[in-house]
C-alpha cells in the first residue's frame, strides 16, 4: 500500500505544527483577509464540488421520486377526495377574493397610489442539508453566477423559507426561518403590530419585540413587515400557537408555526429584487401571482 | 495518485455530507463525516497529511454550510493533526480507543461551535450540548469505530500506519 511506504520524519512533524500554529494566529490576528483569500477561491471549488453533489442530488431526487409515485400511494383515493372537497371550497373563496381584488384596485386607483412592480425571482432547487448540525440550513443549486447574493429572501409560494447566508459560483447556502441565528421582520396581519421572527432551539419560529399593549391572539398570521431584509411585505411567515407575557418585561413574545414545511422543501424561489425595485415580473412572480384554476 | 485520492476524497464528502447521510440522520443528527475522514487521514498518514487534508475537509465543507469557516478549520485540520501525533504515541490502535478518542474530539469541537453561538442562555447551552453535541459525539464515535473495525478486518491496519 503506498500509505505504508510514506515515513513522515521528525521535519515533518514540526512543519505540521507550525503550519497549524501559523494559521491559528492568521485566524484569529486576520481574519477578515484570511475569509477573503479564500473567498476568491470559492468559486472555482464550489463549480467543481457542484459536479458530484449535482450527480448524487438528481439519484437521490429519482429514488424519492419513484418511492412516491409508486410505493407510497396508500391512501390516495380519501386524500383525493378531501383534496376536491378543499377545491370548491377555495374555488369559492377565490371568487370573493377576486372581488375585493377589484375594489382594492378601484380604491388604489382612486388614491393615486404608484404602481409598484412585482419582485424578480429566480428558482432554485434544494440539493442538499446543512453539512453540520448545528444550523438548520439548505444548499440550492444556483449561486453567484446565477445572480445570487447573500441576504437575499428565499420563499415558496406558501410562504418564507429563510435567508441566503453565503453564495458560491454554483451554490448558495440558505438559512432557514427555524434557525435560531435567523432574524427576519415581521408583523401580526390582524393588529398590524411588528417584532422579529427569530427561529427556536426546537425547531419552531418565534415573534419577539411584540409590545406589551399589542391584542394579538392563538391563530393570528404573522407576515413580513418588508421594513429590512431581502423580503418585501406580506409574505407569510407562520401561525401564533402560544403567546408569552412574562410578568416586568417590556414586550411580548409568541410562538410561531411556520407556514412553509422547511425540513421537506425542495423546489424554492430567491428573491433577487424587493417590490418596486424592478420594473419586469421574474420567473416566480406567476407561482406566486397566477390565481388558482 | 495520493493527491488524487484526497481530492476524491474531499469532493465525495460534500454530497455526501449534505445529501446522503441527512437520510440516515437518528433524531435530526447525522454523523460528520469530514471530522471522522480527518482523524482516520491524521491515523493512517501523518500529521501533516492529517493537516492539510483535515484543512482541505474543512474549508470545502464550510462552503456549504452556515457555519464559521475559522471553527471549520480548526476543528477539522486540528483532528487531523492530533490524530498523527495520536497514532505516533499509540502502539496499538483499535476500534474502541479511536472511537473514545473520536468522542472526545467531537465533543471538543461542538463545544467549542456551542459556545461561539451568539446569544445562548444557560438552558439554551444545555438544550444544544445535550441535543446536539452529545449525540453528534456518540453518532461520530460510533461511525469512527465502526469504520476503523471494518478497515483491520480487511486490512492489516498496522501496515497502512505510517509508523
Amino acid at each position: 500500500m503506498w500509505m505504508a511506504n510514506s515515513r513522515p520524519s521528525y521535519g515533518a512533524r514540526r512543519l505540521a505544527l507550525g503550519c497549524f500554529a501559523l494559521l491559528l494566529a492568521a485566524l484569529f490576528l486576520l481574519p477578515g483577509q484570511i475569509q477573503g483569500l479564500l473567498q476568491y477561491l470559492d468559486g472555482p471549488v464550489g463549480h467543481v464540488v457542484r459536479v458530484p453533489l449535482e450527480a448524487i442530488a438528481s439519484i437521490d431526487f429519482g429514488i424519492a421520486d419513484g418511492w412516491q409515485q409508486y410505493v407510497a400511494l396508500q391512501g390516495v383515493r380519501e386524500e383525493n377526495q378531501q383534496l376536491r372537497k378543499e377545491i370548491e371550497w377555495l374555488r369559492g373563496q377565490n371568487s370573493q377574493l377576486r372581488e375585493s381584488a377589484a375594489a382594492t384596485e378601484r380604491l388604489t386607483a382612486l388614491l393615486q397610489f404608484k404602481e409598484q412592480a412585482l419582485p424578480t425571482m429566480v428558482a432554485a432547487q434544494v440539493i442538499g442539508r446543512d453539512a453540520t448540525n448545528r444550523y438548520r440550513a439548505i444548499i440550492l443549486n444556483k449561486g453567484e453566477s446565477d445572480g445570487i447574493k447573500p441576504d437575499m429572501g428565499v420563499i415558496t409560494p406558501a410562504g418564507v423559507v429563510g435567508r441566503v447566508v453565503k453564495t458560491t459560483g454554483a451554490s448558495s447556502v440558505v438559512l432557514l426561518v427555524t434557525d435560531p441565528n435567523n432574524a427576519i421582520a415581521g408583523l401580526i396581519q390582524r393588529t398590524r403590530d411588528e417584532g422579529i421572527v427569530e427561529g427556536t432551539q426546537q425547531g419552531m419560529a418565534q415573534l419577539k419585540y411584540i409590545p406589551l399593549l399589542s391584542t394579538l391572539r392563538d391563530g393570528d398570521r404573522v407576515v413580513t413587515s418588508g421594513l429590512v431584509g431581502g423580503f418585501p411585505r406580506g409574505l407569510a411567515v407562520g401561525t401564533i400557537t402560544r403567546i408569552d407575557k412574562q410578568e416586568g418585561a417590556l414586550f411580548q413574545s409568541a410562538e410561531l408555526m411556520p407556514e412553509v414545511d422547511v425540513g421537506h422543501v425542495e423546489e424554492v424561489l430567491v428573491i433577487q429584487t424587493s417590490y418596486g425595485q424592478s420594473t419586469k415580473a421574474g420567473v416566480g412572480a406567476d407561482l406566486l401571482g397566477k390565481p388558482s384554476p | 495518485m495520493k493527491f488524487l485520492f484526497y481530492l476524491i476524497l474531499v469532493l465525495l464528502l460534500v454530497p455526501l455530507q449534505t445529501t446522503l447521510l441527512p437520510h440516515l440522520s437518528v433524531w435530526d443528527i447525522k454523523p460528520d463525516s469530514g471530522l471522522v475522514a480527518a482523524a482516520f487521514v491524521g491515523l493512517l498518514a501523518g500529521e501533516l497529511e492529517g493537516l492539510l487534508v483535515g484543512l482541505a475537509i474543512g474549508w470545502v465543507l464550510n462552503l456549504f454550510s452556515a457555519g464559521e469557516l475559522w471553527l471549520s478549520l480548526l476543528t477539522n485540520g486540528g483532528v487531523g493533526l492530533l490524530a498523527g501525533f495520536l497514532g505516533r504515541q499509540v502502539s496499538h490502535v483499535t476500534s474502541i480507543s479511536l472511537g473514545v478518542g473520536l468522542l472526545l474530539v467531537s465533543l471538543a469541537s461542538g463545544l467549542l461551535a456551542a459556545m461561539n453561538f451568539k446569544h445562548l442562555d444557560v438552558s439554551q447551552m444545555g438544550w444544544m450540548v445535550e441535543s446536539i453535541v452529545l449525540p453528534q459525539a456518540c453518532f461520530d464515535a460510533v461511525v469512527g469505530a465502526g469504520l476503523y473495525w471494518l478497515l483491520s478486518q480487511r486490512f492489516d491496519v498496522s501496515r497502512l500506519r505510517t509508523e
